[in-house]
């Protein structure tokens, strides 16, 4: 993610002539700069937003021995993505794009309707609700996130989905769509795999060298569904989300989905 | 252009078909003696010529069973999606209102694509506050006797279930591709058969409880730690007897309450025998007996 917009500040240095670009005693920045910090911000494991207490159905699939050894935690990474970008990254798109109260409230009832998954949509409950919360608290020169949670929450039909939040938030901090979708993508896999190092699949060193080696197939899988309309929003994995599913008949867990 | 219409209401107190049409390749049986007539319920069987969907079929079909009716809707034998003829796709629409206090139970067998076949559906069910709805939508590998194991071109299956006044209670679709990027058969970790039962409604309640208790039963015996981590959990493998132990279960099943006040439920199932899965769908939904005259894939 910070290469990305490396990348894009850097192809911007290149052409100094562009919009948006000012001299500052000699050193040359875009207006949008600060704006980068926020973004970070918002990608940073380090934000409160409980991501944590989720493994994606990752200690379910072991305790059903879906996955058994590295090679199936890959492959089951894999389709778990498949699986957020045919499902999620359109309702991603959607919020980034429109930061419509109006529009978010209908999609919001449209992700409810489409987690079909209790699993899935509890853990897609708390984390939204959470990282909606943390936001308002800490951008507070976009005062939109709070006017938008407070009316939200007065309604009292919201149910404040992740995808829907993180879109939100990234349009309203300047993300472009594309950038929303692959970052998106970029925190579910970080999830997934923090959730797999703390179910001692894989080592820390393995972890981030997975994670290297998956975000090329992620990418190819971003490419294949971005920029989606809700309407066509699926499930590519639905063994997945049946074992998923069985995640609350484990005995023992670590994990909440 | 409907290629099917059927519309059931209460004659004389009873369920009765009003209006069925249908033209080729879609043709409706609707036999009069399915339960004992003391049962309220109408069996409607859905047939295609040639057994199965031709490529480039388009079939599109409306049910309208009206306040406090039951019908039920099914096939004689697993429905055949044929191998497809250049990029053509079978399509298949389905279009249902279910009113007030009525029951409507879409009780098929799976869907079996053949190699190369190309295949789309979509069910959209509109419901009044206390209808009553079963669906059961499911697909099996193919043609495993002939070595054909999720080989088909596309897969994709569509189910809505919306209020009357358009409220969204379930969207889901799963599409299988080929083209995907993970192989189909990699997604399907050997499970041959993917199922999915939706119970909806005040007349499903006990069904609803029993399917959630079964299943949880049923799981919680299947799943297990394995102690200290994978690389323990890999070496045990390797010995012969522990490795039964540690087998991916063959049935895999979940349930998930859904809807507004949790009026649905919907249960996910990978298995890796049709079998099971017929036998599953007849444990449980053997409690509708008294709605529908005969026990459900009996």
């Amino acid at each position: 993610m910070e290469d990305q917009m490396e990348m894009k500040e850097g192809s911007k240095r290149s052409a100094p002539m562009e919009d948006g670009i000012d001299t500052i005693q000699g050193s040359k920045r875009t207006a949008s700069a600060p704006l980068q910090w926020s973004q970070w911000q918002l990608l940073d494991s380090i934000l409160p937003t409980g991501g944590f207490a989720h493994s994606f159905g990752l200690e379910a699939a072991i305790q059903s021995c879906i996955i058994s050894d590295p090679e199936g935690l890959r492959t089951y990474l894999v389709h778990m993505l498949e699986n957020t970008g045919s499902l999620l990254l359109p309702f991603v798109h959607s919020a980034t794009v429109c930061p419509n109260l109006e529009t978010w409230k209908n999609l919001d009832r449209r992700l409810d309707a489409t987690l079909t998954n209790e699993v899935s949509r509890k853990a897609s409950i708390s984390q939204g609700s959470a990282l909606m919360r943390v936001a308002a608290a800490v951008y507070t020169e976009i005062p939109t996130l709070k006017t938008m949670r407070d009316a939200l929450i007065a309604s009292r039909d919201a149910c404040f989905h992740h995808a829907l939040v993180f879109g939100l938030i990234c349009g309203l901090l300047g993300m472009d769509t594309d950038t929303s979708q692959r970052a998106y993508m970029f925190i579910t896999m970080r999830d997934a795999i923090s959730a797999a190092t703390r179910l001692n699949l894989i080592g820390p060193l393995g972890a981030a060298v997975l994670q290297h080696q998956v975000s090329v197939v992620a990418e190819t899988i971003l490419i294949k569904w971005m920029n989606c309309p809700v309407v066509d929003a699926c499930q590519t994995a639905p063994l997945l989300d049946t074992v998923q599913g069985c995640h609350s008949y484990l005995f023992s867990r670590m994990f909440c989905s | 252009m409907e290629t099917g219409v059927v519309v059931v209401e209460k004659v004389g107190g009873k369920s009765e078909v009003t209006r069925c049409f249908s033209k080729y390749p879609l043709k409706f049986i609707i036999p009069r003696k399915v339960g004992p007539s003391t049962t309220d319920a109408v069996w409607i069987y859905s047939l295609t010529y040639g057994g199965g969907i031709v490529s480039g079929d388009s079939i599109s079909c409306e049910f309208t069973i009206r306040d406090g009716c039951t019908a039920v809707l099914t096939t004689q034998a697993s429905t055949k999606v044929y191998k497809s003829l250049g990029s053509k796709c079978s399509e298949q629409f389905m279009e249902a209102r279910v009113g007030s206090d009525a029951l409507f139970a879409v009780i098929p067998d799976p869907v079996t694509c053949f190699s190369t076949a190309r295949y789309s559906q979509k069910q959209v069910f509109r419901l009044a506050s206390d209808s009553n709805l079963v669906i059961v939508d499911w697909i099996t590998s193919g043609r495993h006797e002939r070595g054909e194991k999720w080989d088909f071109e596309l897969y994709k299956s569509t189910n809505h279930i919306i209020s009357d006044d358009d409220q969204p209670f379930f969207l889901d679709t799963v599409l299988l591709e080929r083209e995907g990027i993970a192989s189909m058969v990699e997604h399907m970790w050997n499970y041959q058969v993917i199922a999915m039962v939706i119970l909806w409604g005040p007349k499903l309640r006990h069904i609803q409880s029993q399917v959630q208790e079964d299943v949880r039963r049923m799981m919680s015996e299947q799943l297990h730690m394995p102690s200290g981590g994978l690389s323990r959990h890999a070496k045990s493998n390797s010995d012969p007897n522990s490795r039964r132990y540690f087998a991916k279960p063959t049935f895999i099943a979940s349930c998930s309450v859904f809807g507004p006040k949790g009026s649905g439920v919907v249960v996910r199932i990978a298995a890796m025998t049709t079998e099971s899965v017929y036998k599953f769908l007849q444990h449980e939904l053997a409690g509708m007996e008294p709605l529908l005259g005969v026990t459900p894939y009996c």
